[in-house]
C-alpha cells in the first residue's frame, strides 16, 4: 500500500468538515429532539417525584443507574485507545482515537447526568460536592457515590483535556486553510499553535504526560463505579471481582462503541483508506479480547457464589440466572459471550456490516449487563418478604433515550466541526510507513 | 452617583427591580401561611405541651378505656388507658383509627334536609329539630306505631335517652333495634339455655394453660380482643410447661391464629362435631379423665352415641387428633375453649356454643377462666328476626318514621335483606350518621351526631366498668350530639308527663353521681372528679356461680341432621378481621395498612388453598367468581396452605360478603348465620394487580423468624466476631428493643399506632401495587407448611437502628448517621434522595418519599406536630419516636430526676396488646430490655451479617408436643435451629 502524501490526508480528512447534508441536519435534528424529550421527562419527574419512575422498595436503583454505568463504560475505550494504546505504541490506534475521544467525553457528559437524575432531590445535587459553606455541612467521604463524584469529574477533565489538546496541531492546520467563523473556531482551539520544532517537542512531552496521567483512570474510573455496587452488602453485589470485571465490560462496551461509530462514519465521511479493515480489524480483536473477560467474570460470579459461603448470594444468582429477569439474563449471555465469538473468525472481522451487528449487539448485551446486575440483585435480597420485581415506565424510557439523543447531538456536532481523524498523527504515520516500508 | 439626570432606567433602578423580580420568581407561591398567636390563652393550654384526656373507644362493644392525647386544642393521637381493666392501655387498629372518623373530610358540616328537588341541603338545626318533632309528634298522636330505631348497642345515658324519648312517643321497647353485625348472641343464648341467665361470660385467658378457639378470632374481633390478646400473651410469657397452648378449629386459620400451636382444619360447619366429639372423648369412662364436674357423667350416655366415625365425616379431623386434644385439655388445667367465631356461626351456632359451654363446664373452667355474672350489658344486640320483620313492615308501608343511630344494615347486613328498598318506601328517614352512607342517601334529613371524641357520654361494657365518653375538643363542624338531639325534639314538643331531662350533659352526670354512690364512694362528688380523670368508674366486681341445667344440656349433644353434600361446591367462610371489621366504615389508615395474613390493603380478596388454585388454574392476583344461591361477586384470588381445599374464604368489610351470604338466622340465637353457604367458583380469566405488601410469604429457608422448641427456649448464642474497629461509645444511653415473637399476634395495631404518631402517609392501592407502601413498621408474614397443615409466623419489621448500620457510610451526604445514645438517625433536610441507604439496608425498612404525601383537610389537623412531615425525595424511616424520647427525657429534666425504666415508650410498643414491643436503655443492665435482650430465645435478625441491631427478637415457641390418648409422651428432642452456615 503506497501511503497518502500530507497534502491528501489533510484534504480528505477536512473533507469530512463540509456544511452538513440533508441527512445529516436531519439526524442532528432526530438528536436534539430525543435529547429535549427526555429533558421534558426530567421536568416531569422533577415535578411530581419518582413516582414516575417504576422504582420501588426494594428496587431503589434500576434504569438511571444502568445508564450512568452504562455510559461510563462508553467513556471507557476512549481514554483506553487514545492514551494506553499511545503508550504501548499501538499503530492501529492512530486513525481511530480521536472519535474515541469525542465518544467519551460526550460519554462521560452523558453518564454524568444520571447521577443527578436518579436523585430524589436533584435540585440539591450541589450537596454532593465538598464545597465551604457557612452551616459546616460535609460530605461522607466513605460513602461511594462520593468517590463516584470524584473518579467522574476528574475523568471529564483529564479526558476533555487529552481531546483538547490532541486537537492543537489540526486545529492550527484548519485554521490555516479556512475563513470565516471556522476559522475563529479553529483559532481558538488552535491556541496560537504554530508548528515550530520547540512548539512539537514540548507537544509531545505534554502528550505523553497527559497520556501517562490518564492510563490509571482508565483502570481507576470504573473501578470506583463498580464500588458502588462491591461496596455495599447487597447479595449480587458485593464481590471483590466487580472492579476488573467493570473495566473489562467498560472496554468491552466502549470498543464496540467505537466499531459502532466508526463503521457508519467511515462510509459517510468516505474515509476507507484512512481508517482501514486493517484498523476495523484490530478493533474487532480488542472486543473479542474483552469479550472473553467478560465472560470470564460472569462464570467466575457464579463459581464464586457456587463455592462461597452464602447461601443468599447463591439464592440471588440462582435468581438472576432462572428467576423473573432470566430472559434478560440469558440474552445479555448471547450478546456479550455468545455472538462476540463469531470475530474469531476472520471473514467476520473484515465485514463491516457483521460487526457493526455484532457490536450493536454488544452494546444492547451491556447495558443489559448493568440492569441485570442491579434489578435481579435488588429485587432478591436478604428479606424474602420483601421481594419484588421491577418493571420500567414511560418516563425511564423517556429519559434513557434523551440520553442517547443527547449524546449523538454533540457527537454528530462534533465530527462536522472538528477533525474526526487526527491530522498531524496520520502525517506521522504516512511518514512511519515511509520510511519503514 | 446620580447627579446627572439619566435617560431611562438608572442603574440603581435596574438593579432594584431586577432584585425584586428575581425574589418574587424564588418565592414559593403556596407558601402563605399565617402563623396566629393566643391573645387570650385558653386555660391549659401551653403551646408545645400535650394535653390528655380520657374517654372511652367506640369503635366495638369491648369497651376499651381511651387516652387522648391533643395538641393546641386538636386531638392528635388514641392511645389505650391504662386505668382501664379492659383495655390496660392498649388500643386495637380500629378503636385508634377512629380518629380518622373526627377527621374525616366528607363527615357531614352540619344538618341536612331533603328538599322537593330530591337533594340534600344545609338546613338550621331548629328547623331540623323542628322537622323532626312535628313528624314524631304526628305520629305519636297516631300512637307511636309506626316509629322505629335502628342503633348501635348503647349501654350507657345514650342508651337510656333514646328508649325514653321513644317511649315518650309512644314506641315501644320493640320498636328499637340494636345492631351489632359482629355480636355473638348463640354464646347468649347457650348461657340462657345452660345456666339459665341470658349473658356473655367473661373470658380470662391469662389463667388458662391451654386455650382452644373454634373460629373465634379474639385477637382480632371477637368480643374484646385487646383483652384477650393480652391474656394470650400473658400466658405466653411464661416459660416451660405452664406456657399457654393455643388449638385453632376453623376451616380457615385466622390471623389470630397465626399464634396457634395446632390447627385442627375442620369442613366449614364441623365445628360441632369436633366440640361433641371432644365432649365425647372427656365424658368416656374409657379415657379416665379425672376431676370432671359432677354433670359430666349423666352427659356420657348421650354423648356415646356419637360414632367417631361420624365426627370424622362431619369435621375432615381424624380422631386421633380430636382424642389427643381431649387428652390435652384433661391434663392442662385450666383451660378455655373459646367460641364460635364469626367464621364459625352458622344456622346451628348455639349448639355449638353449648357444646363450647358444656366442654368448659365439664373441664372445670366455669369459675376459673370462664367467669358468669360480669354482663353488664343493659343493651344487647337485638334478634336479626327482628331486623328481617322491620325490612317487612317497611316495604309494607307501616314505618313511617325511621330513626338510625350509628347503624348501616344496607353495608353490614346481606345484600339480600334489599335494607336500601325497603328505606325507600319509608316516608321519613332520619339519620344520626356522621358520614354519608347508605341511609343518608336515601335520608329525609341527616342529624350528624358528634364524634365521640366530641361529646360527654357513658358505658358500661361490663359489671364494675363504666368508661365516660369526655369531650377532648371542641366540634370540628356544626354537629350536635345524638342524645341531645333527641331530648331537645322531645321538649320542642313537650311532654312533661314523661319527664325526660333537658340536657344531655347533666343527665350524663347525674348517671355519674349515681354510679359514684353506688360503688360507695365516700365522696361521691371527689369520687366523681377522679372518675372524669381516670377516664370512668372502676370497682371490683366478682362472678357468680351458675348451676348447669343438666336436662337443658342433653339437648344439645346430638350431632344434628348432616348437611347434604354439594357436588363441586366450595364451604363459603366469611371472616371478619382485625382492620376491616364488619365493615360500613372507610377509613384511611385501616384501608392502608394491609391486612395480617395476605398483607393486602384497599381491596377485598378470596382465599383459596393451593390445591383449590390448581383445579381453578388460577394464581395470586387472578379474579375468581364466586357465586352462591344469594349473589355473585368477582374477587382477586389469594392463595395460601391457610384455608381447606373445599372451603373459599372471603373476608368482611366490602360489599362482597354482604353479596354473598344470604339472611339466614340461628333460630335460637337470632344471630346471623355467616357460616350457611357453599359457593361455586370459577376462574373470571382476568388478572388484577393486587395491592400486596408482600407478595412473598416463603421464608426460603433463611430464618427471619426463629423458633426454639418449648422443652428447649434457647438459640444458639456464638461470641461476637471480632471487629476492626473502636466500639462507639454511648456516653449516657442505648437506645435498644426486644420484641418477642411468641407475644405477637399480627394485629396491626402498632403500624396504625406508628401512622398515627409518626405521620406516616397514606398512599393508596397503587402505591401497595409498585411497592410504595409508607408503613415505618410491617408485620412480615411467613407460611410455611407442616404435618398437621399450614403454620404462620408473624414478626414486627422496623429500622433496627443497628450500631455498625449499613445504611450510614454510604449515603455520601451524611443525611443518615448515628447518634451518640444509639438511634439511627435521618435529617430529612439533609437527604438529597440517593436511596442508596435503602439498597444496602438488608432489612429493607427504609421508606422513600416517592411524591408529596397528601393529608386532605380536616385529616391534616391530625399530624402530630412534634414530627416533620416529609416531602418527596426524602428517604424516612422509624426513629424509635425520638420525639417520645425527647418528650419523656425532657419532662424527667424538669423534674430533676433521671428517666425510669419503661417511662420511654415508643408509639408501637405502647399501643401492642400483647406487650411484644419492649423499649429501654440497653446501658441499664437491669431495664427491662437489657434482661430481655439476655434471654436465650434472644437473637438478631441476620446476626451473619454483623450489623448489631438494637432489637432483640425473642424466637418464637413451638410446642409440637401432641400427647396420645392422654398419656404424657416425653417431648421430642428437636435441634435448636440456630444459625449455621450455609443452612438457610
Amino acid at each position: 500500500m503506497s501511503a497518502p502524501g500530507f497534502a491528501s490526508i489533510q484534504r480528505r480528512i477536512a473533507a469530512t468538515l463540509r456544511a452538513p447534508g440533508p441527512l445529516h441536519t436531519l439526524l442532528i435534528i432526530v438528536a436534539a429532539s430525543m435529547a429535549i424529550i427526555g429533558g421534558w421527562c426530567e421536568a416531569i419527574q422533577i415535578r411530581r417525584g419518582m413516582v414516575v419512575s417504576g422504582l420501588n422498595r426494594p428496587v431503589g436503583w434500576a434504569v438511571y443507574i444502568t445508564d450512568f454505568v452504562f455510559w461510563v463504560g462508553i467513556a471507557h475505550s476512549g481514554t483506553l485507545i487514545s492514551a494506553v494504546l499511545f503508550l504501548l505504541r499501538a499503530r492501529f490506534r492512530t486513525a481511530v482515537y480521536r472519535v474515541a475521544e469525542a465518544m467519551t467525553v460526550f460519554g462521560v457528559m452523558t453518564a454524568g447526568l444520571f447521577p443527578m437524575i436518579h436523585l430524589g432531590r436533584p435540585w440539591l445535587a450541589y450537596w454532593l460536592f465538598p464545597y465551604p459553606n457557612q452551616r459546616q455541612l460535609w460530605v461522607n467521604f466513605r460513602s461511594p457515590l462520593m468517590w463516584d463524584v470524584f473518579a467522574v469529574s476528574t475523568y471529564f477533565i483529564v479526558s476533555s483535556i487529552f481531546l483538547v489538546v490532541g486537537i492543537v496541531p489540526d486545529a492550527a492546520a484548519l485554521r490555516d486553510t479556512t475563513t470565516g467563523w471556522r476559522r475563529r473556531l479553529y483559532s481558538i482551539f488552535a491556541a496560537g499553535w504554530r508548528g515550530t520544532d520547540e512548539e512539537w517537542r514540548h507537544y509531545l512531552r505534554a502528550y505523553l504526560y497527559f497520556a501517562a496521567f490518564a492510563t490509571p483512570l482508565v483502570f481507576s474510573v470504573h473501578s470506583v463505579v463498580s464500588w458502588d455496587f462491591a461496596v455495599s452488602i447487597l447479595p449480587g453485589w458485593h464481590s471483590t471481582i466487580f472492579p476488573p470485571y467493570f473495566v473489562a465490560g467498560a472496554i468491552f462496551s466502549g470498543m464496540a462503541m467505537v466499531v459502532t461509530l466508526l463503521i457508519p462514519l467511515r462510509r459517510a465521511f468516505h474515509l476507507q483508506d484512512v481508517i482501514t479493515p486493517w484498523h476495523i480489524d484490530r478493533l474487532a480483536r480488542v472486543v473479542l479480547f474483552t469479550s472473553l473477560i467478560v465472560s470470564y467474570s460472569y462464570a467466575l460470579e457464579f463459581i464464586l457464589a457456587a463455592r462461597g459461603g452464602e447461601s443468599a448470594e447463591r439464592s440471588t444468582l440462582w435468581y438472576r440466572a432462572a428467576g423473573h429477569y432470566a430472559p434478560l439474563f440469558w440474552t445479555m449471555i448471547a450478546c456479550n459471550s455468545i455472538i462476540p465469538l463469531s470475530l474469531f473468525s476472520r471473514r467476520m472481522r473484515g465485514s463491516t456490516i457483521g460487526l457493526l451487528v455484532v457490536c450493536l449487539l454488544v452494546n444492547v448485551g451491556m447495558w443489559l449487563e448493568r440492569f441485570v446486575i442491579l434489578v435481579t440483585s435488588l429485587s432478591h435480597d436478604r428479606i424474602p418478604f420483601d421481594w419484588r420485581t421491577y418493571a420500567v415506565r414511560p418516563i425511564e424510557v423517556g429519559i434513557t433515550l434523551g440520553s442517547f439523543g443527547w449524546f449523538f447531538f454533540w457527537f454528530l456536532l462534533f465530527v462536522r466541526l472538528l477533525p474526526s481523524v487526527s491530522i498531524a498523527e496520520m502525517k506521522e504515520e504516512a511518514v512511519h510507513e515511509v520510511t519503514h516500508v | 452617583m446620580g447627579d446627572e439626570p439619566h435617560e431611562g432606567m438608572s442603574r440603581r433602578t435596574f438593579l432594584q427591580i431586577a432584585g425584586a423580580a428575581t425574589a418574587a420568581g424564588c418565592t414559593p407561591a403556596r407558601h402563605a401561611e399565617k402563623l396566629v398567636p393566643y391573645l387570650v390563652p385558653p386555660e391549659h393550654i401551653v403551646p408545645g405541651l400535650p394535653l390528655f384526656y380520657r374517654t372511652a373507644c367506640r369503635a366495638c362493644d369491648a369497651g376499651c378505656g381511651v387516652t387522648a392525647r391533643t395538641r393546641e386544642g386538636r386531638v392528635i393521637k388514641l392511645e389505650g388507658n391504662p386505668d382501664d381493666p379492659i383495655g390496660r392501655g392498649a388500643l386495637c387498629a380500629r378503636g385508634q383509627a377512629t380518629l380518622q372518623a373526627l377527621y374525616a373530610p366528607d363527615r357531614w358540616k352540619g344538618p341536612m334536609r331533603r328538599g322537593g328537588d330530591g337533594k340534600l341541603a344545609a338546613v338550621s338545626w331548629d328547623d331540623a329539630i323542628a322537622a323532626l318533632a312535628s313528624t314524631l309528634d304526628d305520629e305519636r298522636k297516631k300512637g307511636g306505631r309506626g316509629i322505629r330505631m335502628i342503633t348501635r348497642g348503647e349501654s350507657g345515658s345514650a342508651g337510656a335517652v333514646q328508649k325514653s324519648v321513644l317511649a315518650a312517643f309512644g314506641a315501644g321497647p320493640a320498636q328499637r333495634l340494636v345492631l351489632d353485625p359482629l355480636d355473638a348472641p348463640a354464646i347468649r343464648a347457650a348461657s340462657k339455655a345452660l345456666y339459665g341467665k341470658d349473658e356473655m361470660p367473661v373470658f380470662d385467658l391469662g389463667a388458662a394453660r391451654s386455650v382452644v378457639a373454634f373460629g373465634a378470632d379474639f385477637a382480632e374481633t371477637w368480643l374484646s380482643p385487646v383483652e384477650m390478646s393480652r391474656q394470650l400473651a400473658a400466658g405466653r410469657g411464661r416459660v416451660g410447661d405452664d406456657r399457654t397452648r393455643f388449638t385453632w378449629v376453623a376451616p380457615r386459620l385466622a390471623m389470630t391464629a397465626s399464634s396457634a400451636d395446632d390447627w385442627l382444619a375442620c369442613r366449614a360447619g364441623g365445628e360441632l362435631a369436633i366440640a361433641l366429639g371432644l365432649l365425647r372423648w372427656l365424658t368416656d369412662p374409657k379415657n379416665g379423665v379425672g376431676d370432671l364436674a359432677p354433670e359430666a357423667h349423666a352427659l356420657a350416655g348421650r354423648l356415646g352415641a356419637i360414632t367417631t366415625a361420624e365426627v370424622e365425616r362431619r369435621s375432615g379431623v381424624p380422631w386421633a387428633r380430636v382424642a389427643a386434644l381431649g387428652a390435652e385439655l384433661s391434663r392442662r388445667r385450666p383451660s378455655v375453649v373459646l367460641g364460635p367465631g364469626i367464621a364459625s356461626a352458622g344456622a346451628a351456632a348455639t349448639p355449638l356454643a353449648a357444646a363450647i359451654a358444656l366442654a368448659n363446664h365439664v373441664l372445670g373452667n366455669v369459675g376459673r377462666t370462664v367467669l358468669y355474672g360480669l354482663d353488664a350489658q343493659p343493651d344487647p344486640p337485638s334478634p336479626l328476626g327482628q331486623l328481617r320483620s322491620l325490612v317487612e313492615e317497611m316495604r309494607a308501608g307501616q314505618v313511617r318514621v325511621l330513626l338510625v343511630g350509628h347503624a348501616d344494615p344496607a353495608a353490614t347486613m346481606p345484600a339480600e335483606l334489599r335494607f336500601g328498598e325497603a328505606l325507600a318506601k319509608v316516608p321519613m328517614v332520619v339519620t344520626f350518621n356522621a358520614l354519608p352512607d347508605g341511609i343518608s342517601e336515601r335520608a329525609h334529613l341527616v342529624l350528624p351526631d358528634n364524634h365521640s371524641l366530641e361529646s360527654f357520654g357513658d358505658l358500661a361494657p361490663r359489671k364494675g366498668v363504666t368508661l365516660l365518653e369526655q369531650p377532648t375538643m371542641t366540634p370540628l363542624a356544626d354537629t350536635r350530639s345524638a342524645s341531645q338531639v333527641l331530648l331537645d325534639v322531645a321538649a320542642k314538643v313537650g311532654l312533661p308527663e314523661a319527664k325526660l331531662p333537658t340536657d344531655y350533659y347533666e343527665f350524663v352526670q347525674g348517671r355519674g353521681a349515681d354510679e359514684a354512690k353506688r360503688i360507695g364512694a365516700a365522696d361521691p362528688a371527689a369520687a366523681q372528679r377522679l372518675a372524669s380523670e381516670h377516664g370512668g368508674y372502676f370497682s371490683p366486681a366478682a362472678p357468680t356461680t351458675v348451676t348447669l341445667s343438666a336436662g337443658a344440656a342433653e339437648g344439645f349433644l346430638a350431632l344434628g341432621a348432616a348437611p347434604s353434600p354439594t357436588e363441586g361446591a366450595f364451604d363459603l367462610v366469611v371472616f371478619p378481621t382485625a382492620l376491616r371489621g364488619a365493615g360500613g366504615i372507610d377509613l384511611p389508615w385501616l384501608r392502608e395498612v394491609p391486612d395480617g395474613i395476605t398483607t393486602i390493603n384497599w381491596t377485598g380478596w378470596a382465599e383459596i388453598s393451593p390445591a383449590t388454585a390448581k383445579l381453578l388454574g388460577v394464581a395470586s392476583g387472578d379474579v375468581v367468581a364466586i357465586t352462591t344461591p344469594a349473589g355473585r361477586v368477582e374477587l382477586p384470588a389469594y392463595v395460601w396452605p391457610g384455608v381447606r381445599d373445599d372451603a373459599v374464604a372471603v373476608p368482611l368489610g366490602g360489599p362482597e360478603a354482604p353479596t354473598l351470604l344470604p339472611f339466614t338466622v340461628d333460630p335460637v340465637s337470632g344471630g346471623l348465620a355467616w357460616r350457611s353457604t357453599s359457593a361455586k367458583l370459577t376462574s373470571a380469566g382476568r388478572r388484577v394487580e393486587l395491592p400486596i405488601l408482600g407478595p412473598n410469604a416463603d421464608e426460603h429457608g433463611r430464618e427471619i423468624v426463629r423458633t426454639v422448641s418449648r422443652a428447649h427456649p434457647s438459640l444458639p448464642h456464638p461470641p461476637p466476631p471480632p471487629s476492626m474497629y473502636p466500639a462507639p461509645e454511648y456516653p449516657k444511653h442505648r437506645w435498644a428493643m426486644a420484641i418477642d415473637l411468641d407475644r405477637c399476634t399480627g394485629c396491626q395495631a402498632c403500624v396504625v399506632a406508628c401512622y398515627a404518631e409518626n405521620n406516616v402517609p397514606v398512599m393508596g392501592p397503587e402505591a401497595t401495587v409498585r411497592g410504595r407502601n409508607m408503613g415505618w413498621l410491617r408485620i412480615e408474614r411467613y407460611f410455611s407448611v407442616g404435618k398437621d397443615g399450614a403454620r404462620v409466623d408473624t414478626m414486627p419489621m422496623l429500622c433496627q437502628h443497628c450500631e455498625s448500620a449499613p445504611c450510614e457510610p454510604v449515603c455520601p451526604v451524611y443525611a443518615t448517621y448515628h447518634t451518640g445514645e444509639g438511634l439511627n438517625a435521618q435529617v430529612y433536610n439533609r437527604c438529597v434522595g440517593t436511596r442508596y441507604c435503602s439498597n444496602n439496608c438488608p432489612y429493607k425498612v427504609r421508606v422513600f418519599n416517592w411524591r408529596d404525601p397528601e393529608f386532605p383537610a380536616p385529616l391534616n389537623l391530625q399530624l402530630n406536630p412534634d414530627v416533620t412531615v416529609r416531602s418527596k425525595g426524602v428517604m424516612e424511616k422509624c426513629t424509635f419516636c425520638v420525639q417520645r424520647i425527647r418528650y419523656a427525657e425532657n419532662l424527667a429534666r424538669d423534674e430533676g430526676r433521671p428517666v425510669a425504666d419503661g417511662e420511654i415508650v415508643p408509639a408501637c410498643a405502647q399501643t401492642c396488646p400483647g406487650q411484644a414491643i419492649v423499649f429501654g436503655d440497653a446501658h441499664d443492665p437491669a431495664s427491662r430490655v437489657s434482661v430481655l435482650a439476655r434471654d436465650g430465645r434472644g437473637y438478631a435478625v441476620l446476626d451473619e451479617l454483623n450489623t448489631q441491631p438494637a432489637i432483640t427478637y425473642l424466637a418464637r415457641v413451638r410446642d409440637d408436643e401432641r400427647p396420645e390418648g392422654g398419656e404424657k409422651q416425653p417431648p421430642a428432642p428437636e435441634a435448636p435451629r440456630g444459625p449455621k452456615a450455609g443452612g438457610r
